[in-house]
């Protein structure tokens, strides 16, 4: 057997079991609830053709030495059957195992249950299934494989056009709403959950007809300068007052429900931002950055909320309150949050980047469990937290809306887009910028490497607790179940994804990681699980992220040029992972 | 113009012969310790437990701190050869712990838990020491192995992501409750030990502990492969050159790690009885702030760094806060934890035992 052929087994093994693992963790029955082309296709099939079929195109890739190793249809026909045939075996130790020996594996993995088997073999007997398992990897093998025999404009075009109709179904839900918003005729392209037949077609004409010509011209932007009277500079007002624009109208075309979703994709754009800052310019890992989340609710809820508090069977009102208005109470809540955060930050900024984040973790745990104690009680309302926070009064509006208070969240969003824009090419920044690249040449230069990292800290803690404040007021409650360590990672989660150090990065961070799950119900049960696969993969693939930050991207692939990467890289083109 | 720079100048020797950080510093060490003292105090006067109580919170916290010790050298092994947090090491050790359950569960109904107990312990130790390591031979290669050279919060970064994901696959498997172990009737009740009763469990784990941990030191200091590890942790660079393969002595370092972290996962169970997916991650945290107090890098230093905690742990907050009028102190367990993570990370960043932090690399 040559290397070549090991190598291709080797990839069909993996995404057999990538596929086999899928099914355990109960991902596969989930998703095969989510319609692609209705009563056609469920993304569960579509998910595992792209598994099979994406690891068989690997293999068709060329070899180390840039000659074809062998042909790619044969390659990718060998990983497709190997995938299908792991599955497939799979399925019958299951089976041998359940029918013959009478172990019930369900008791272990809860998520072998009969829709999962029912779906590994396409509903056949045990043995029939195996092989159609092996027929589907074998076809979606050679599929996959055969895109290495196009040319690479119609490879991009067939991919472009492939994946608008996999996201277009499955936005199917949003997309149906903002339509019927408009008053746009949409029942010939989507039928419930997903596309109809036509639907998928139309879409994969069009976005791969777009994308053909907008290759033919050399990019999107280029075909918009194309048109004359366009500059780079109108071009460039033209796109955002459209974003700015769309971004107006946004709530009333879509529903309450999805009004309330953007809400939130809203308040962690706050945090995320403030989160960039502290990570992204300054390059400190913080990861207790609930801590200042929590901070904000809990200030503005004392400050404004008329709760009580049951504390040794007798209601009271807790021992701080205010009482005031929720304008008055923010900029309170700042100074307050500005505060902690220099208080937390001065004593442990002398230690080495990774120890900082374990103590902020630190950090983010001892506030949360003094907030939860019984010793705290009579402030905090212990578990139960702080009730009746007021809602922010606006005109008279009720801002409790999720239409109203969207666009309240969006202008401080905005406000913080705009400081974080311009805080990055200050001097501040710039001081930022040399302190992460390299603390020691820094102070050497006469940057106060103190003095310009609690700013870091203050200016993130700022911003998170307008992030907290208005959480308060939307839910009107600060209790300490919404202030775990899992936000500090959702919002870490967020700046990764979009390119540490990149400010629209966070934007679409937001977009994808906190709007998507929340639209796609069947992604909500798996969407921690999906985050830490998302950590991972871009740490490892793209370490700068979705829409990279060009100084960021230059540090993150420094070590490239280090000997041990270089192994790595090799060994990444030969498809070892 | 003179003046006003000569003032300025005074201002900064002032300010380097009496650095305000220092004194802040030691006004908060001043200030804890006389809130320590006094609280302990007050507890004492109040007599409210007698010293039998004291004792066994004592042997309690000794049980619970030498797992974390356990836990703990995972992250000192690997802290020591590759320089990164291996924040998932609490998963490791979850997923031992909780697959072993099964192993438990049908070790059970079968009657031989009863019978057979050391049979059957031995049967959960292995089960569980396999599947951890497992995971953590995979963790390394999955997740670890593509960021080596990578600039220090990637892998980070990346561990986050690994323990995140981890925990829910565990789910996933598993499912999301929690679940009781079965009890191993030869284990429970107590022994009269120099006069006081102790709990079979809280010997047991120590016990069981003491051994790991001289196994390890045996590896480390006396074998062939434990010499590789530590001279990769040395100098990567001139172990290799001197004919050490270093991908395999860290292959070898995580799956170390990752058996004691699943041995540590049934001596846990033996102590707290439950499984659940997110059951590694405190104590992860909780072993990393113990092997950090004792001195990152330094096998004695994780033992003593777990002993430690844990004993400030059961004993602490009672003596501390109790007789300062706090109302269930053991609610704030988790305060001692981070609380000493952070002050020993400010006062004393190499640990009892380890190299002052600016020494290393």
């Amino acid at each position: 057997m040559t290397g070549a052929q090991k190598r291709s087994i080797r990839q069909g093994l993996i995404s057999g079991a990538i596929v086999i693992y899928l099914g355990l963790v109960g991902m596969l029955v989930a998703f095969d609830a989510r319609a692609i082309v209705t009563g056609i296709l469920n993304f569960a099939t579509v998910l595992i053709a792209i598994t099979y079929g994406g690891f068989a195109y690997l293999s068709g890739n060329r070899g180390k030495h840039g000659a074809p190793a062998q042909p790619a249809l044969i390659a990718g026909t060998i990983t497709g059957a190997v995938a299908g045939a792991t599955v497939g075996v799979f399925t019958l130790v299951v089976n041998f195992l359940t029918e013959t020996l009478g172990w019930n594996v369900r008791n272990m993995f809860t998520s072998i249950n009969n829709a999962l088997l029912e779906f590994f073999t396409f509903g056949q007997s045990p043995v029939v299934g195996a092989l159609l398992m092996v027929m589907f990897g074998l076809v979606a093998g050679l599929v996959s494989g055969s895109l290495h025999l196009m040319s690479t404009t119609n490879r991009k075009v067939v991919v472009m056009g492939l994946t608008a109709s996999v996201f277009g179904a499955l936005g199917a839900p949003l997309f149906k709403v903002m339509l019927d918003g408009l008053n746009i005729p949409n029942r010939w392209l989507f039928e419930r959950d997903g596309l109809t037949l036509i639907g998928a077609i139309t879409l994969f004409v069009v976005f791969a007809a777009a994308r053909m010509g907008s290759l033919r011209v050399g990019g999107p932007r280029q075909a918009l300068l194309k048109v004359p009277g366009t500059t780079e500079k109108n071009l460039r007002w033209v796109i955002t007052a459209l974003a700015l624009f769309g971004i107006a109208i946004l709530p009333w075309i879509v529903n309450d429900f999805v009004s309330d979703v953007l809400g939130f994709v809203g308040l962690y754009i706050l945090l995320g931002l403030g989160l960039n800052i502290v990570v992204g310019f300054a390059g400190l890992l913080d990861l207790g950055y609930v801590a200042f989340y929590a901070v904000g609710a809990y200030s503005v809820a004392l400050l404004t909320a008329r709760s009580s508090i049951l504390v040794g069977g007798a209601v009271t009102s807790p021992a701080v309150a205010a009482y005031t208005n929720f304008w008055v109470a923010i900029p309170i809540t700042i100074v307050i949050a500005v505060l902690i955060g220099v208080a937390i930050g001065a004593p442990v900024l002398r230690l080495r980047g990774d120890y900082l984040a374990i103590v902020t973790l630190g950090f983010g745990e001892i506030i949360r469990t003094l907030v939860l104690s019984d010793w705290l009680k009579s402030t905090f309302g212990g578990p139960q937290g702080l009730t009746e926070v007021t809602s922010a009064p606006f005109f008279g509006l009720n801002t409790r809306d999720p239409q109203i208070l969207y666009y309240l969240i969006y202008a401080f969003a905005g406000f913080a887009l705009f400081i974080s824009y311009r805080l990055k090419t200050s001097r501040v920044g710039r001081a930022w910028a040399a302190m992460r690249e390299d603390e020691d040449i820094a102070e050497g230069m006469g940057v106060s490497v103190i003095k310009y990292k609690l700013l870091a800290f203050a200016t993130g803690a700022a911003v998170g607790s307008l992030g907290g404040a208005f959480f308060a007021a939307k839910l009107s409650v600060a209790n300490p179940g919404s202030f775990t360590l899992l936000v500090s990672i959702n919002v870490l989660a967020v700046v990764v994804l979009g390119g540490i150090g990149s400010i629209p990065g966070v934007v679409v961070g937001s977009l994808v990681l906190v709007g998507l799950p929340e639209l796609l119900r069947e992604f909500g049960e798996f969407r921690l699980h999906i985050y830490g696969a998302i950590l991972i993969a871009i740490m490892i693939l793209k370490p700068e992220g979705l829409i990279p930050d060009k100084r960021r991207a230059l540090e993150l692939h420094q070590s490239d040029h280090q000997p041990e990467k270089s192994v790595l890289s090799a060994a990444a083109t030969e498809g070892v992972q | 113009m003179t003046t006003s720079s000569s003032t300025a100048s005074r201002y900064r020797l002032f300010l380097e012969r009496f650095p305000v950080r220092k004194f802040v510093l030691i006004l908060l060490a001043i200030v804890i310790a006389y809130g320590a003292a006094a609280g302990s105090i007050a507890t004492l006067q109040l007599g409210r437990f007698s010293s039998e109580v004291w004792i066994n919170l004592f042997i309690s916290g000794v049980a619970r701190g030498s797992v974390y010790a356990i836990i703990a050298l995972g992250y000192t092994l690997v802290y020591g050869i590759l320089f990164i947090i291996n924040f998932a090491h609490g998963e490791v050790f979850m997923a031992g712990a909780f697959t072993a359950y099964f192993v438990a569960v049908g070790l059970d109904s079968a009657g031989m838990l009863a019978s057979s107990p050391i049979i059957s312990i031995a049967l959960l130790f292995l089960v569980s020491s396999v599947v951890s390591m497992t995971v953590a031979i995979l963790l390394e290669r999955i997740a670890y192995r593509p960021l080596r050279g990578a600039p220090r919060l990637v892998p980070l970064i990346t561990a986050i992501g690994a323990s995140l994901f981890l925990q829910y696959t565990f789910r996933g498997f598993y499912g999301a409750n929690a679940r009781a172990y079965p009890t191993i009737p030869a284990i429970q009740g107590t022994w009269n030990i120099l006069g006081y009763d102790f709990q079979k469990v809280h010997v047991i784990s120590i016990l069981g502990a003491v051994a790991l941990w001289l196994v390890l030191y045996w590896i480390v200091e006396r074998t062939r492969v434990g010499r590789a590890m530590r001279a990769v942790g040395e100098d990567r660079e001139i172990a290799a050159l001197m004919g050490v393969d270093v991908d395999r002595t860290i292959v070898f370092t995580f799956a170390v790690g990752g058996a004691l972290a699943g041995a540590a996962g049934i001596l846990y169970v033996f102590l707290f009885n439950q499984v659940h997916f997110f059951m590694g991650f405190f104590p992860g945290i909780k072993a990393f702030t113990a092997a950090v107090l004792g001195g990152i890098g330094s096998i004695t230093g994780a033992a003593l760094g777990g002993l430690i905690l844990g004993i400030l742990e059961t004993v602490g907050p009672n003596l501390f806060l109790d007789g300062a009028g706090v109302p269930s102190p053991n609610q704030l367990i988790p305060i001692v934890a981070f609380g000493i993570l952070v002050l020993v990370l400010i006062f004393l960043p190499g640990g009892f035992l380890g190299a002052p932090e600016d020494k290393r690399a």
